[in-house]
């Protein structure tokens, strides 16, 4: 136990300046997560706070708009929830496909390849979106490009690149090259050392990658606005484009959903590099 | 044959891929740049810096100026609450409540940023959570206007990049030895003396490291000033969005992104560089 840090007795001034701090930081984060969640079991539709009745009509509600059949709204929520998952699903794939070998060549190569291309590889996470949203959009528009759902699925695997390869790697720096070698002297090939040993060694990195690449392209939204289309547009732009003039307590609702399943995907990558890895 | 390190061509074989996926985005760098220089203000066609002439105006003056303070201030104040956070996550001993505070401080930067926003708006708005509790107190007569203006702006900014700075500092305390705080405790220094003396100094690199991220994010942010600022709070990512929607002007959207994004990169480098000197003299 870390005593000096946070004292648990004795602690006079410090202590309750630390706590308070901290107490603040935690509000601050969770705060408006909770009141949504509150909310959405007001039983009226009006967003004053706390609700005078409770109930589970926007949960109806949510159903009703994922089950009944709306022709006459251009974009349906069933559409961008599919494109949304596609597009996280192709994110997912191609992010940890191309970060495997990545990770490998990273760990094995020679140090001063690898200090450049961590940093390469690091770029995109401290690009701001707004302008990789801009600069994406211009070049799709200038060039007439027809991508569909690569015009939204290219922009995330750059931006989820610097998460995978982070898990990826810490995956990787665990794994000794001795392992490897004493595969080589068995017989194995150096290629089927890699695919028999090191990739099942990696498989919570890997895993944690893929979850990562998965929680930021479904819920990424700053790159998405700029980038969607009326044929291809993700839940975020759908929420969006229902509540920009007023607050709709359905999609509060939904957003209960999609809190409840990052909360879950977070839960899972931290339980699967547990004391091993940084979240980021 | 050794295996213990790739030849160069095979570790780039190995790269590759990851180099074709991230082709798009360098891609994006350099049309960026190219189109910040162009003549003209819808297609890339000659070169001239009058994009960058015409951004010479007092509301973009204005504009960079409001997004380099609450940038400012809201690292401030992620830091202040970032260092006792990171305390907090690194002394729990229960694996449930870490975990728990771990979720609770990670969310809302992961989350659906339209989802923190309808949080923002219920509990900022003129008969939201904040407002009735204050004038339940007594506090407060009329209810206060927080949102659609800095304040609920500030504290979006302040929640997306919390986690951003507690992270990297939760790992630089578990670097800590506890060596060096029993022995400044021995010698009589209170938590006080200890935190400024021995603590701070220690996590100085990853304080000015976390610090310097947290600000380029919140200076870059667009999100949060959309949808909690409305059109009054015109941060940077804001202004350079009405240039391409309303206006038309690509251009001078590329010419403010390129600003927007030498900013940043100053702030980075020179705080990489302020880390390096700072170690390198301690060490010396």
């Amino acid at each position: 136990m870390r005593v000096a840090l946070l004292p648990t007795e004795h602690g006079g001034s410090y202590r309750f300046v630390m706590l308070a701090l901290a107490v603040v930081g935690i509000l601050v984060s969770a705060l408006p997560v909770l009141v949504v969640t509150i909310m959405s079991f007001s039983a009226t539709d009006t967003s004053g706070f706390p609700p005078s009745s409770y109930s589970l009509r926007w949960y109806g509600d949510v159903l009703q708009l994922f089950t009944s059949d709306d022709p006459s709204s251009a974009q349906s929520v069933v559409d961008s929830t599919i494109t949304s998952l596609v597009v996280a699903t192709i994110v997912m794939v191609i992010s940890t496909g191309v970060c495997i070998p990545l990770a490998y060549a990273l760990a094995r190569g020679q140090r001063k390849v690898r200090a450049g291309m961590e940093l390469l590889f690091t770029l995109p996470l401290v690009f701001p979106l707004v302008m990789l949203g801009i600069a994406f959009l211009l070049i799709a528009e200038s060039l007439a490009l027809e991508l569909g759902i690569w015009r939204i699925a290219i922009p995330h695997v750059a931006l989820v690149l610097p998460f995978v390869l982070r898990n990826c790697l810490s995956a990787m720096n665990g794994i000794s090259v001795e392992l490897e070698e004493a595969a080589i002297s068995l017989g194995a090939s150096p290629m089927r050392a890699i695919w028999d040993v090191v990739i099942p060694l990696m498989k919570a990195g890997i895993l944690a990658g893929l979850i990562f690449a998965l929680i930021i392209s479904f819920n990424e939204f700053t790159i998405t606005f700029f980038m969607y289309t009326i044929d291809v547009n993700t839940l975020p732009i759908w929420m969006y484009s229902r509540t920009v003039s007023s607050l709709d307590p359905s999609t509060l609702a939904l957003s209960v959903f999609i809190i409840a399943a990052d909360v879950l995907l977070i839960v899972l990558v931290d339980k699967l590099i547990a004391g091993k890895g940084n979240l980021f | 044959m050794s295996t213990t390190t790739l030849k160069t061509w095979q570790a780039y074989a190995f790269a590759a891929p990851a180099f074709i996926a991230l082709l798009p985005f360098l891609v994006a760098c350099v049309f960026i740049l190219r189109f910040s220089l162009s003549g003209e203000s819808t297609a890339i066609e000659g070169f001239s810096i009058r994009a960058y002439q015409d951004l010479m105006t007092p509301f973009f003056g204005r504009s960079v100026w409001l997004t380099l303070r609450l940038a400012l201030i809201a690292t401030i104040a992620v830091m202040f609450m970032a260092v006792p956070l990171a305390f907090l996550l690194t002394s729990l001993t229960s694996p449930l409540t870490r975990r728990l505070l771990t979720v609770t401080i990670l969310l809302p930067m992961i989350l659906n940023l339209l989802v923190q926003a309808y949080g923002w708006t219920l509990l900022l708005g003129p008969s939201g959570a904040l407002n009735k509790v204050l004038q339940s107190l007594g506090l407060i007569e009329r209810p206060l206007f927080l949102l659609f203006n800095e304040t609920g702006v500030l504290l979006g900014l302040i929640q997306t990049s919390l986690p951003l700075a507690v992270f990297p500092i939760v790992s630089a305390v578990r670097g800590i030895s506890r060596e060096h705080l029993e022995a400044a405790s021995s010698l009589g220094a209170n938590n006080w003396r200890v935190l400024k003396d021995v603590t701070l100094p220690l996590l100085r690199p990853a304080l000015v490291g976390a610090g310097s991220i947290v600000f380029a994010f919140n200076a870059s942010a667009f999100a949060i000033p959309l949808l909690l600022g409305g059109r009054r709070v015109q941060m940077l990512g804001v202004a350079i969005r009405d240039m391409i929607s309303p206006l038309f002007n690509w251009s001078g959207a590329a010419a403010a992104g390129m600003i927007l994004i030498l900013m940043t990169l100053l702030v980075l480098v020179t705080s990489a560089w302020l880390v390096r000197v700072t170690t390198e003299k301690t060490k010396g």
